[in-house]
């Protein structure tokens, strides 16, 4: 197998994949967003029930939610450029990439259409309802009322999905895209030390999950703060609770101490 | 002046309203009586399209709809000009008791900010809510809300104010906050249709009385004849299972 554990080679990898974060950050933004607007165009027929499109939207969904993502990189890189072939237009310059971005998009998208679907099901109807006795037009109850409070329903899920999708670039190296994981097959394979390269590796998808994790608790904290029950402001830190408890228990410093002195 | 002309609906093959004529006179306080079921509420979702009805007219004072067959901008003027208290208050839960009422001023009636800042801490300070300008929803009672409630009615400078049942989801404790507020802005002169199941409040507050059950006004009129000399036989059975006394003897 591999070479013996050298901690040295784990530092160093580290810093070297630090590089390629770029293209994985790139390819989970660029699909998100684009997954994001997809999201809401299948999402509107299934809210507003709109007969034909309501089915397709259905279609789609239940394709990208009952395929893995790997078999979906596949299809469209190496289906998509055949069915394009058929209309004279040729793709086969097109870097692997924009096939990735668009791949990720559309099973995102599946998932975000559901997501916003829920949330803005989650609003209730009496709201919008007092927009419209106010005399709002349909776009500004959707755009003043439902959609602020949708969001923040919605950001949870949200926060799931993209680090979901964080996650799931790691598939892209398939297609020779040299993100993270590709660049740490690379190394990995050209140094022997395989367990450094992949404990680096996971260290990177960890720090960077967890920071999305908690900037995401942090704008939801925001956008929900009309809600004091769900969201707590004052919720004391780990930190601070453990603080205490130490105070508590050494003699000296709590109220205990001083009475031992006494 | 406000005159409805054969309104009727109907959900499916039940039909709710069967051809409803009401006429309100500017600065009069209807209230609307009638067993669940009657189609009371109906009617008052009818009068600014959050229910769609089948056919008829309304018309606020030169202004009129054609039911069957509305375009979108008359709905909208129809809502500009009434306004409408919710059973279950309804308030945008996101904002502040402040922006609740400051919304429709300058998001539809496109009042400058500042103006419409001024305007609603006054109409708070009416309703007896001068201390809870920055307050969410969820920070308020339901007497409270409900008091944001009419703020946010009353804003709107509107030609009538319909209430549909505004105390029915609060506690006993807390209604009469609310009826007095009510009962302050009708001395003020504004016209308002209510919905409500408080037989005193309506005797004292309304001007007009309209018994409903069944999709049809069974008797209207003045409340004092209304309440004590019903000329209807329905009306005789409704208030006599509905007055105090009756319910409370054994």
């Amino acid at each position: 197998m591999g070479e013996p554990f050298d901690f040295h080679y784990l530092l160093d990898y580290l810093v070297k994949l630090v590089p390629t974060l770029q293209m994985t950050l790139l390819i989970v933004a660029c699909s998100i967003v684009i997954g994001l607007g997809i999201g809401l165009v299948v999402a509107l027929p299934q809210l507003y029930k709109i007969p034909v499109l309501r089915r397709l939207s259905q279609v789609y969904l239940s394709f990208f939610r009952g395929t893995p993502i790997l078999i979906q990189l596949f299809l469209f890189y190496y289906g998509l450029p055949e069915i394009l072939k058929l209309v004279y237009v040729d793709v086969s310059k097109v870097p692997a990439l924009y096939f990735v971005i668009l791949t990720y998009a559309l099973h995102s998208g599946a998932y975000l259409s559901e997501m916003i679907r829920a949330a803005v099901g989650a609003v209730d109807r009496g709201q919008v309802e007092a927009a419209y006795a106010v005399g709002m037009t349909g776009f500004q109850a959707f755009t003043r009322i439902v959609l602020p409070q949708a969001t923040a329903i919605s950001l949870p899920v949200f926060s799931n999905l993209v680090i979901a999708n964080l996650k799931d670039t790691s598939l892209a190296f398939s297609l020779g895209i040299m993100e993270l994981t590709g660049k740490s097959q690379t190394l990995a394979v050209m140094s022997r030390h395989f367990v450094e390269t992949y404990i680096s590796l996971a260290i990177i998808y960890f720090v960077i999950s967890y920071g999305l994790e908690k900037l995401f608790h942090l704008v939801e904290r925001k956008l929900l703060r009309h809600e004091r029950q769900i969201v707590s402001d004052e919720k004391p830190s780990r930190y601070r609770k453990w603080k205490q408890r130490r105070f508590a228990l050494s003699p000296g410093f709590g109220r205990g101490g001083q009475e031992n002195e006494a | 002046m406000i005159k409805l002309t054969q309104i009727r609906k109907s959900f499916g093959r039940n039909e709710v309203l069967k051809g409803i004529d009401l006429t309100v006179e500017k600065g009069e306080v209807v209230a609307i009586l009638g067993p669940s079921g009657s189609g009371k509420t109906t009617l008052l979702r009818c009068i600014n399209y959050l229910e769609k009805p089948n056919e008829g007219r309304i018309v606020i004072d030169d202004f009129s709809v054609q039911c069957r067959r509305p375009d979108k901008k008359a709905i909208h003027t129809l809502r500009q000009k009434t306004a409408m208290v919710f059973q279950q208050y309804n308030l945008f839960k996101h904002k502040t008791a402040l922006e609740n009422v400051m919304e429709g001023l300058f998001v539809v009636k496109k009042i400058s900010k500042d103006e419409a800042r001024i305007r609603s801490i006054e109409l708070l300070e009416k309703v007896g809510l001068g201390n809870k300008l920055d307050s969410y929803p969820s920070e308020l009672s339901g007497g409270q809300q409900q008091r944001v409630g009419i703020a946010r009615a009353l804003a709107l400078n509107p030609e009538v104010i319909l209430f549909d049942e505004p105390t029915s989801a609060l506690d006993p404790e807390l209604v009469g906050e609310v009826l007095a507020v009510i009962r302050k802005i009708a001395k003020e002169g504004i016209t308002m249709i209510i919905v409500t199941h408080e037989m005193g409040f309506a005797q004292d507050v309304a001007s007009h009385v309209v018994f409903m059950d069944e999709g049809v006004i069974v008797e209207q009129g003045k409340p004092n004849e209304l309440f004590t000399s019903p000329k209807e036989e329905r009306t005789k059975q409704f208030l006599k299972r509905i007055t105090p006394e009756a319910a409370y003897s054994i």
